[in-house]
């Protein structure tokens, strides 16, 4: 390459950076007028399990269930003026584990039922049901999979709360909750007789699990929660407000735990391993000295 | 013989590379595995983040520096593939600079030809890039500061090494062997170093070269070890460093510092990789491992660095090759965008060895292809069948590592060793073997 070219090829990169310090030097002066932070998600009350997390450090059945009872009681869709027994039903038809391997589907079925004379009432283009899979200690749901648009643009909304760190070993890590929300108004409107249904089929992955002497972990996922929020005129302004299923119908519904056999390190293997491990690399360390030191070109002499 | 120009070959890969985003975009819609990196969207999510004014570090896993959402800012205003059209312009930029710094050391065309080519068409490193992978980044100013320390431009070398250790911290392995290549013997104030130029003879034979004649032993001699291009270039580059983090700090806090540089430092990662000691990590993992443990596993790296910096600092591109390459193979931690790398040195290497692609080449490269597949089988099997493979997941690390220490080995014993630099009164001669 010429003198020229080269030079030519410098004054271009230099005013390449000279322009992305400009850059820099005016994000730098935004960000530190900056006053104001930008929420980063707007609808707060909108996720269940935002509001629980904000009440609990963690994710643990008993206090979910306590969650469930009493503080979601409050928005149960009573108390206002037309009200109804919608008969609600949501119950799950089949849960299983779909693939194999570390990173596998849940698949659910969801039915829901709501009694005949009640869908004219209800709001149903205002509708959506949410249903909220609590996930062990030994699996995640990778937020990112989620975000896919080829898969899931059939969900109004999908988060993951709970533990999103997705490198921890299942037991460094706490649990974590995936909450779907689904658009139910056409599926109302046009509801049979047996009520309707949804397919979820939710990615999952498996953690690191805890050593076993089996060389494997069993990981169960049950059924998820389920629930109905429907958007409705209060006394004075519009509200939400969530339709649940009775608690002994929950008793009726198929049963539903699904078992991922997952595979696990053996704690046998920790004594030999390591002493075989340090003496490769120090084998190899010794090749790569000798090789450099009296194989290779160099050589330095006196004249 | 290939008769390509530079600006052909240099234009091909770039229509090459813009189809490859293209059809990646199309992947990522269409089809249920995605062509892009998890890494790029990482990137992206801190980059929007970074553009309404808050810390990339809210986004998890972002273990970057600031700097690389940064440039990335107009993915959120522009488009989603701008950061990947940045990476794939870094990536012709060290095809270019592959050329420009064998130009340097005259060596003929054909030779640059096949070095360009082998970056430029490797399925590794073309991939890299356009799947939204900001290695080429560090691979380009790798290679703009070898192409700055050539020319003698101690303080521009020393400008861009301090960026580049505060962006990835893993080129630190690169400063002894950058001092001791600013030899006062060639780097003298006022004075262009003199390169030495590649011969024919480089492919034929081995040659022994860098004989040291008694004024050189003396010009290394302790009071002449503080230079001022030495000190000029630690300076520099030390003060760069801390500017940019320091500055850093300022906006983003301990979370910076611990993201983007003390979690690399200390990492262990008990998932299956490449390394040897992944499984060991994983079985102790649950405990604390003993200092002795920490030492033990720290030992050999520091001990192939420093023989190597000692045995060939002097040929600086080879030193940087091989130390890379030793780096890699012995680190606690090996996914194969590591390899990245070292693949952008080898073809500055080549010209240099006298090694033939038929059959030794040839062996070498499947071997090492060879180890890799080996494992990725194993991996597979745990990973997507769910099987317990792990012991002979970590066997096939072992023998990885083998196959790692082997080819290092035989590109020495092929390397035709000589200084960069040759002084500029005394013409040493040389010596065939």
């Amino acid at each position: 390459m010429s003198t020229l070219q080269y030079n030519r090829l410098c004054f271009h990169l230099k005013l390449a950076i000279l322009w992305m310090l400009f850059s820099g030097a005016v994000f730098c002066i935004h960000v530190f007028a900056s006053t104001t932070e930008v929420e980063t998600n707007s609808d707060a009350g909108k996720f269940i399990m935002k509001s629980y997390f904000e009440n609990y450090e963690s994710l643990h059945d008993s206090s979910f269930e306590d969650f469930m009872a009493h503080q979601l009681s409050s928005s149960l869709c009573q108390g206002i003026p037309d009200n109804w027994n919608v008969g609600v039903r949501l119950s799950v038809r089949e849960l299983s584990l779909v693939g194999e391997g570390s990173h596998r589907h849940l698949s659910s079925s969801i039915r829901l039922q709501i009694a005949a004379a009640s869908i004219p009432k209800l709001p149903a283009h205002l509708c959506e049901v949410i249903v909220i899979q609590r996930l062990p200690l030994g699996v995640f749901a990778d937020p990112f999979e989620l975000q896919n648009p080829h898969k899931h643009k059939a969900f109004r909304d999908i988060a993951v709360f709970g533990d999103t760190n997705l490198e921890l070993p299942s037991f460094q890590s706490n649990r974590s909750a995936v909450e779907f929300h689904i658009d139910a108004g056409f599926n109302i409107l046009f509801m049979q007789n047996n009520g309707t249904e949804f397919n979820l089929l939710l990615p999952l992955d498996a953690r690191y699990q805890p050593l076993d002497e089996s060389g494997y972990s069993v990981v169960e996922i049950g059924e998820p929660d389920m629930l109905m929020r429907c958007s409705v005129e209060g006394k004075q302004h519009k509200q939400s407000c969530l339709f649940m299923s009775p608690p002994n119908e929950k008793a009726k519904s198929t049963s539903a735990t699904v078992a991922w056999k997952i595979p696990a390190g053996m704690k046998a293997h920790a004594g030999f391993l390591s002493v075989i491990t340090f003496v490769t690399a120090l084998l190899s360390t010794l090749s790569i000295v000798y090789a450099s030191m009296f194989l290779s070109g160099t050589k330095v002499s006196k004249t | 013989m290939i008769s390509l120009k530079p600006r052909s070959i240099l234009l091909i890969s770039a229509i090459f590379r813009v189809g490859l985003i293209l059809f990646g975009e199309w992947q990522d819609t269409h089809v249920e595995v995605r062509y892009t990196d998890v890494d790029y969207l990482v990137f992206s999510d801190a980059a929007s983040l970074m553009a309404s004014g808050q810390s990339p570090y809210k986004r998890t896993t972002y273990r970057y520096s600031p700097l690389l959402a940064f440039l990335l800012i107009p993915n959120s205003f522009t488009s989603r593939c701008w950061g990947k059209f940045l990476f794939s312009a870094s990536d012709l930029f060290v095809g270019l600079f592959i050329r420009i710094i064998l130009k340097q050391r005259k060596v003929p065309d054909d030779l640059c030809t096949y070095s360009m080519l082998i970056w430029l068409f490797n399925p590794f490193t073309f991939t890299i890039g356009t799947r939204g992978n900001c290695e080429p980044i560090v691979c380009a100013m790798i290679l703009w500061i070898i192409i700055c320390l050539n020319n003698g431009n101690v303080v521009q070398a020393a400008f861009w090494y301090g960026l580049i250790v505060h962006f990835r911290i893993y080129p630190i392995i690169y400063a002894l062997p950058i001092i001791i290549f600013l030899d006062p013997c060639f780097f003298r104030s006022g004075t262009k170093p003199l390169l030495s130029d590649w011969t024919s003879d480089q492919g034929k034979a081995r040659q022994i070269n860098s004989e040291l004649t008694d004024k050189c032993v003396v010009c290394d001699a302790l009071k002449s070890t503080f230079t001022r291009s030495r000190i000029l270039f630690g300076l520099i580059s030390g003060t760069v460093f801390l500017l940019c983090t320091g500055f850093f700090f300022r906006l983003y806090g301990w979370e910076f510092l611990h993201e983007a540089l003390l979690y690399h430092l200390t990492r262990t990662d008990p998932r299956h990789n490449f390394s040897i000691y992944f499984y060991h990590i994983y079985l102790n993992y649950e405990r604390e491992l003993s200092v002795l443990e920490k030492l033990i596993s720290f030992l050999p790296q520091f001990i192939v660095q420093l023989v190597l910096i000692l045995c060939f600092a002097k040929d600086l591109v080879f030193c940087f090759f091989v130390q890379t390459v030793a780096f890699v193979a012995f680190n606690k931690v090996i996914t194969a965008q590591y390899f990245v790398w070292f693949f952008c040195l080898l073809p500055l290497i080549l010209p240099w060895s006298n090694m033939k692609l038929k059959w030794k080449g040839l062996c070498c490269i499947l071997l090492w292809m060879g180890a890799q597949t080996h494992w990725l089988l194993w991996g597979y099997l745990l990973e997507f069948k769910g099987k317990n493979v792990f012991l002979q997941l970590w066997m096939a690390s072992l023998l990885f590592l083998a196959a790692n220490t082997f080819i290092l080995i035989v590109l020495i014993r092929h390397h035709n060793y000589g200084p960069v630099f040759r002084q500029h009164t005394d013409l040493k001669t040389t010596k065939t073997t």
